[in-house]
């Protein structure tokens, strides 16, 4: 068998009327036992030192037989029967497609001459890689190796193409559990973060976990295989865990436990709650509140409240001065309205807008307090991101994974609509920001409504490149996702694929074997697509040096939910391991649940030192009971108008 | 006012317009008529030339394994000997040009010999060789000097005076086959002394190959035609009758080869059943040179011919008598001779 050094030529270059050599395609023999196969290189010396590169993309087998008859006749129609001694004339006939000329002008087609092997050189000539991975400034980010004839050489992607301005944005499809979607994407930030050259500037990821443990453990290293050393060494990449990764989590209803499969005792400290307020969800009242529900009058009213009482001080028509701030500052307005309409007998219009149409403001967005409780606190305290302060090689990882998908939904949209804000203002803290989303068929798909989340995954897609604001996109069907977004993908990589999606048209430009390879293709491999390369390339890429999600699930089982008291004194022990148990709970024992929990997350958020002093600081003094049962009788039904919304 | 058809009650199928009796009707019938008489209904392919003329229709035998010819069943297929070798020849011609009426006849003619060796066929000895044929005493010395500036090798056919447009070309021809059949006997020969243990398979008779050393080389001739018949009378029947899978007694025959008369033990053996085509259907006469113990292989021989059977070398017509690796030498040969013209 032929291989890579061998200094004879794999094949020579055939073309007929009926299959002749263009400038984009060929045809080629070899022997019948032969290294080659879809997705090996090849390299073609023509006259005049012009060498065409191409990739395999096709094969055939045939033998002189004329007709399946002549077989059947020939063993007497007994598939069983004794062996032909002789083994009929069979022919290899491959179809390349044709990477780079060299040089490239004037295009011509490809030489009827001898085919070789392409060398880790070639291979990067093919690429057209010589023009980034090498010089005073190489801006290469590997992502796999090529493997075909023997070789092993790194195939690198540009990161002006991956990461802006020139094009940017990757998109991975492939079937779940065996495309190996995330761990590729693991990978590959780990390679963007050790190899973008510091000159193309600073660079953080925000991931969002959509589905159980996936991402969960990105700090935690794993145990490698050799192989995947190997490949890290071929590769040039370290092969060690993400260093600075910052762990996001909306509480559980309960607004003390942790809604996220981090919460190992060793692991729950670095969780950080992501918990946020009026402000933050009355700014995105178009992801909650779908179009159809509401209409201009109940958008006009919403706009109101967020130019004209939000967190401002505001007088209602009979006496009364608000200052909304949370949820439950709302209600008492809404309240107040309610009760002064009734009272002063006044009719249905309150400040032009019409009492149904509060009413229907009213039960939609304090619903979001419960159908996003734990995310959205109505005591308005705030714990969120630290925009305008990312740092360089950072890891944001929001674990939304236990969240229904409105608030997902929510989440999503906020995080990137600030995100963009700050790029746009460029004091983010960092100059690129990859955003890292699974499941995009779910958020953007190619039918149904436009929704504000698609509208805004369509607005980065396509404009994102020139601020920085990246999308790493995975989805398994990529035909089902909104054509616009997958198309302004500059990198498109594909895992192992289903049959009926490879049927789909956006697959014709594939050809039948190549289709059946990415039917096939193990785990590990991947094929990529990428403004540099003419045409699919396949790679093999090692697995990622973190802990994976059912193996940091198998080595940190999630701790399980536990009274109110006890999960306070799990966080606090958490930070601190000198805090003692019996204190907190004493501490606690008689306050409000929303105090303690206030005093909880300024703990977190400080980290402090002493963390049971900070605590019992931010507790402050109690508050008599009686008040608090007082203040609660304030949300009392209402008497005067039935609600014709409410849910 | 045309009638229509009658149906003729004895008859299952009816008339044509003309009168005449449908082909399909006459077919079946005359085969029911041939199988009453005991006959053996044949292929009754339609033919509109009459055969080539046959120019050495018979020749003497002398009986070697039995008295009389019969049919032996060889038992089925066996296993074909490894490292076996194939020889085959081709040649090629053109009428180049004409200075007058004589004709100046381009040629090529190659031999090859492949070995199969896991199933797989490889060359072991090639030659081929291109000349110019012409009949030297048509040609003036200007003329002959004329062509010999194109350097190519020029060999002489002999023609009658009186010329004769295609007579003249037949000569150059035989020439041809001549050196064709020389060029086989070279390649033989050099692989018989680099393959002294192994068999060679010759596409046709054995009688001009001469080979050196003692014993018997493992040297098969496969002849495909029939023109000559060593047999005659229920010996002929016997061996034109051959059942499929049986071979007829060993005879020889002479051969008239290089160095004087000599002789060659021959049998036929069937490959493929001859009813409903012809006699000489799927029948070969094997030839091999005369020495006592091929009497005693002929069987065994038969058998990993038989094996040959498989692939099928269709769709060359002959594929009935033609195996496969000799085709296969052929077509290695066509293929290096490329586009000769």
């Amino acid at each position: 068998m032929i291989r890579l050094g061998d200094p004879r030529p794999i094949g020579r270059v055939v073309a007929t009327e009926a299959l002749p050599a263009t400038p984009h395609q060929f045809h080629f023999w070899t022997a019948t036992e032969t290294p080659i196969g879809i997705g090996t290189i090849v390299r073609v010396d023509g006259l005049e030192g012009r060498s065409a590169y191409a990739v395999v993309m096709d094969g055939r087998a045939y033998s002189d037989l004329a007709t399946p008859l002549h077989d059947v006749v020939a063993a007497d129609g007994d598939p069983a029967g004794a062996r032909a001694p002789t083994r009929r004339t069979e022919v290899r006939l491959w179809t390349a497609a044709v990477l780079r000329h060299v040089p490239e002008e004037p295009v011509q087609p490809v030489s009827l001459s001898d085919v070789w092997l392409a060398t880790a050189r070639d291979i990067e000539t093919a690429l057209r890689m010589d023009a980034y991975v090498h010089g005073d400034a190489p801006t290469g980010i590997p992502i796999g190796v090529y493997r075909g004839g023997g070789l092993t050489a790194p195939v690198s992607l540009d990161a002006g193409f991956l990461l802006g301005p020139e094009s940017a944005h990757l998109n991975i499809t492939g079937i779940s559990g065996l495309a190996t979607k995330t761990s590729a994407v693991e990978f590959i930030l780990a390679s963007i973060f050790q190899h973008l050259p510091r000159a193309k500037g600073t660079v953080a990821a925000v991931c969002f976990n959509v589905k159980g443990p996936d991402l969960c453990f990105l700090d935690q290293p794993t145990e490698l295989t050799d192989e995947d050393r190997e490949l890290y060494g071929a590769l040039g990449v370290a092969p060690a865990p993400f260093k600075g990764v910052s762990y996001y989590a909306p509480f559980k209803a309960d607004g003390v436990n942790l809604n996220t499969l981090r919460s190992h005792p060793d692991l729950v400290g670095s969780v950080q709650p992501l918990v946020w307020g009026l402000r933050e969800v009355l700014d995105y009242h178009e992801v909650l509140l779908s179009r159809d529900d509401l209409d201009a009058k109940s958008d006009a009213f919403l706009d109101f409240l967020a130019d004209r009482v939000v967190e401002k001080s505001f007088d209602d028509d009979w006496g009364n001065r608000h200052r909304v701030q949370s949820f439950a500052d709302l209600e008492r307005l809404f309240r107040a309205i309610f009760d002064g309409l009734e009272a002063a007998g006044r009719g249905d219009i309150w400040r032009t807008h019409h009492i149904a149409t509060i009413r229907k403001v009213r039960n939609r967005l304090l619903n979001i307090s419960t159908r996003c409780k734990g995310l959205v606190t109505d005591d308005g305290t705030v714990s969120d991101l630290p925009f305008g302060h990312f740092e360089d090689r950072a890891v944001y990882l929001l674990d939304v994974a236990g969240m229904d998908q409105l608030g997902q939904d929510l989440v999503f949209t906020r995080v990137v609509s600030r995100l963009r804000e700050h790029l746009e203002r460029r004091d983010l803290g960092v100059d690129h920001v990859v955003v890292f989303v699974d499941e995009l068929n779910k958020y953007a798909p190619g039918d149904g409504p436009e929704t504000y989340v698609k509208k805004m995954l369509l607005d980065i897609s396509e404009r994102g490149r020139y601020l920085g604001l990246v999308l790493f996109a995975a989805q398994q069907f990529r035909s089902q996702v909104h054509r616009r977004i997958v198309g302004n993908a500059g990198t498109m990589v594909f895992g192992r694929m289903d049959m009926d999606e490879l049927a789909t048209p956006g697959y014709q430009v594939l050809s039948p074997a190549t289709k059946i390879k990415l039917a096939t293709l193990p785990k590990g491999e991947l094929m990529v697509r990428h403004p540099h390369f003419t045409q699919p390339i396949f790679v093999r890429f090692p697995r990622p040096a973190v802990l994976s999600g059912p193996m940091g699930v198998a080595r940190f089982p999630p701790a399980t939910d536990v009274p109110f008291e006890d999960a306070v004194v799990r966080q606090l022990v958490a930070l601190d391991r000198r805090v003692a148990p019996g204190r907190v709970k004493d501490m606690i024992a008689d306050r409000r649940e929303d105090e303690v929990r206030r005093a909880l997350l300024a703990t977190r958020r400080a980290r402090p030192a002493d963390a049971l002093a900070f605590f019992r600081a931010s507790l402050g003094d109690a508050v008599p009971a009686t008040a608090v049962r007082r203040a609660a009788g304030a949300t009392t039904p209402l008497r005067s108008v039935e609600d014709p919304y409410a849910t | 006012m045309p009638r229509p058809a009658r149906r003729n009650p004895a008859s299952p199928v009816g008339r044509r317009p003309g009168g005449g009796r449908l082909t399909l009707s006459i077919h079946h019938r005359l085969r029911d008529a041939l199988l009453r008489a005991g006959g053996t209904p044949g292929a009754d392919t339609p033919r509109t030339h009459a055969a080539p003329p046959v120019h050495s229709p018979f020749a003497a035998s002398t009986p070697i394994e039995h008295a009389a010819v019969r049919a032996v069943d060889v038992g089925g297929p066996a296993e074909p000997p490894e490292g076996t070798g194939f020889l085959d020849g081709i040649q090629r011609y053109a009428v180049a040009g004409r200075i007058g009426l004589t004709p100046v006849v381009r040629a090529v003619v190659a031999a090859a010999v492949l070995t199969r060796r896991a199933g797989a066929l490889r060359p072991a000895q090639v030659a081929h060789e291109e000349f110019v044929v012409v009949p030297f005493a048509r040609l003036t010395g200007a003329q002959r000097s004329a062509l010999e500036e194109a350097d190519l090798q020029l060999l002489e056919c002999e023609v009658d005076e009186r010329a004769h447009p295609i007579l003249d070309v037949q000569a150059a021809v035989h020439v041809i086959e001549q050196r064709r059949e020389a060029l086989e006997r070279q390649v033989a020969e050099a692989h018989l002394v680099e393959e002294r243990d192994a068999w060679l398979v010759v596409d046709g008779p054995i009688g001009a190959l001469t080979w050196r050393g003692d014993g018997p080389p493992r040297v098969l001739g496969i002849v495909k035609s029939h023109e000559t018949q060593y047999l005659e009378g229920p010996d002929l029947e016997a061996a034109l009758t051959l059942p499929a899978g049986h071979r007829t007694s060993v005879f020889g025959r002479a051969t008239g080869g290089r160095g004087g008369r000599r002789e060659a033990f021959s049998w036929y053996l069937r490959l493929w059943p001859w009813e409903d085509h012809d006699l000489l259907f799927g029948l070969v006469r094997l030839e091999r040179p005369s020495v006592p113990e091929v009497a005693g292989e002929a069987t065994a021989v038969s058998r990993w011919i038989l094996a040959e059977r498989a692939p099928l070398a269709a769709p060359d017509g002959r594929w009935d008598r033609l195996i496969y690796p000799i085709q296969q030498v052929e077509t290695y040969l066509r293929a290096q001779a490329g586009g000769w013209l």
